[in-house]
């Protein structure tokens, strides 16, 4: 059930990035000027818990043909970066590490393109919490976490020279529903949903 | 080409509905039976607060010959139906005496009731909280229920301030519940104040025998679950020498994501070592 559940996911994304791309391939030219091929995109972010982690990310596309995108996403977060101490409770550190691989499309215009990926990797996360306060003993709690990440990710890049802006935004579908149906498993893909800046640079 | 077109648009649209419906489908509330569930109101003399609660019961209740634990759940508008669920799964599937169930709805905001001491002007109303559940609710519920009235067969089970609720009554009114089902608790609150608690009563509270069980999630990374879980369950661990304790961290899940998965955790380690 949960891989029939999976699969429609898959085909309901494929299908909708196919539809709209058929639609909008007519008005499309060879000549647009924001048709690239290959991009290399470094950019900044924040996830959306309250805008406690602060997200060094890159984002690479490479478009083999005009409606086709390939990209790999990779992020450094240094989470909870705002509040390394709190009632007593230190956090030694805490950070993550997001590698993603995803496929999906790219739609065009005269200034600016769009692209829908559905993306598929792993996170790392690691963390140290130590009590700090004299009445009690000094105890540590070292978490190290490896879990799957998927979601869908919307890359705008805007400009049409070699060089030029992006946004991005993920939302992950981990772990609702792919870990679980439990709508409280809500909080951790809320946590993660990523907003990220940056400049491109057109290679191809 | 045209037709082939159409056709993969009909399959998507279909794909499309039945993942959305599959999707809502699974977010559907579980209802526990409503021929098992009792539910009435008392007003708390030491708040003036008037709480809903629901009493589940087992099956196969029968007041005649048996005599019941009791499991009295916080945040019990939310958790009810799930925990009398699970209780009745648990049980069967354990071939053991099912439990008495009693969830405790809202009265006053649950961040009043449920945290110990007054930082702010929406705490500090858990000693009001405990002594409505010792003076009223207990004794409503062993008068017109068929439990057991011994302090080994209660259990409290509370997730966040929930939690830190029950490790409140665990260190103040340790003679209330023999049974501690504690879910991702805010001990970090005033201070960790639920540790200096601890500290405070740990004399004649260590030699009592009980059950605790602590549940976590392994991404609540938010600095401040971690350290004091870990630090509570380690202090249990070393000066409590006649206690049934175990932890879970639950894997890849969060503060409320690991709520539903700690309590049937925490609700079979309770049914196989009470």
């Amino acid at each position: 059930m949960k891989a029939i559940k999976y699969l429609m996911l898959l085909i309901a994304l494929l299908f909708g990035a196919n539809g709209i791309a058929q639609k909008d391939i007519s008005v499309i030219t060879n000549e647009l000027s924001t048709l690239r091929q290959l991009t290399i995109e470094p950019g900044i972010g924040i996830h959306t818990n309250f805008g406690t982690d602060f997200l060094v990310t890159n984002l690479m596309q490479w478009n083999p043909r005009k409606h086709l995108s390939f990209a790999s996403h990779t992020s450094f977060n240094i989470n909870n970066i705002t509040q390394r101490y709190f009632n007593s409770v230190k956090t030694n550190y805490n950070f993550s590490i997001n590698q993603k691989f995803g496929v999906g499309t790219t739609l065009y215009s005269k200034k600016q393109s769009h692209t829908f990926l559905l993306m598929v990797g792993a996170k790392y996360t690691t963390y140290k919490e130590t009590l700090d306060d004299e009445r009690f003993d000094r105890v540590g709690s070292t978490i190290t976490a490896f879990s799957p990440d998927y979601g869908l990710m919307y890359s705008l890049k805007r400009g049409w020279k070699k060089y030029f802006f992006t946004y991005r935004m993920y939302v992950p579908l981990y772990p609702w529903p792919t870990k679980g149906s439990n709508i409280l498993y809500l909080d951790g893909n809320m946590d993660n949903i990523a907003l990220e800046l940056g400049f491109g640079i057109k290679i191809k | 080409m045209k037709n082939y077109g159409v056709m993969l648009k009909r399959v998507g649209t279909i794909a499309s509905v039945m993942m959305l419906f599959s999707l809502f489908s699974s977010c559907e509330k579980e209802v526990f039976d409503p021929a098992l569930t009792h539910e009435f109101t008392i007003q708390s003399i030491a708040n003036g607060a008037t709480y809903n609660i629901k009493v589940g019961l087992p099956t196969d209740y029968n007041p005649s010959v048996e005599k019941y634990a009791s499991i009295y759940v916080l945040d019990g508008e939310e958790n009810f139906d799930f925990v009398s669920n699970k209780c009745k799964e648990i049980s069967d599937k354990l071939a053991v005496t099912n439990a008495v169930v009693i969830s405790i709805g809202y009265g006053k905001d649950r961040s009043i009731d449920y945290t110990p001491t007054e930082v702010s002007a929406v705490t500090g109303g858990g000693p009001q909280f405990l002594h409505f559940i010792k003076t009223q609710l207990i004794p409503a519920i062993e008068e017109n229920m068929s439990v057991d009235t011994a302090r080994s067969s209660r259990v409290i089970l509370g997730h966040s301030y929930g939690g830190l609720f029950g490790a409140y009554a665990f260190s103040t009114d340790s003679k209330l519940f023999g049974n501690y089902i504690l879910l991702s608790p805010s001990l970090w609150f005033d201070d960790l104040i639920s540790l200096q608690f601890e500290k405070d009563h740990r004399n004649k509270n260590k030699d009592r025998e009980q059950l605790v069980f602590m549940g976590i999630g392994e991404t609540e990374n938010s600095g401040r679950m971690q350290a004091p879980f870990e630090a509570f369950y380690q202090i249990l661990q070393d000066n409590y020498t006649h206690i049934k304790l175990e932890k879970n961290m639950e894997e890849n899940l969060g503060h409320m994501g690991s709520k539903n998965p700690n309590i049937v955790k925490g609700l079979d380690y309770y049914f196989q070592n009470r």
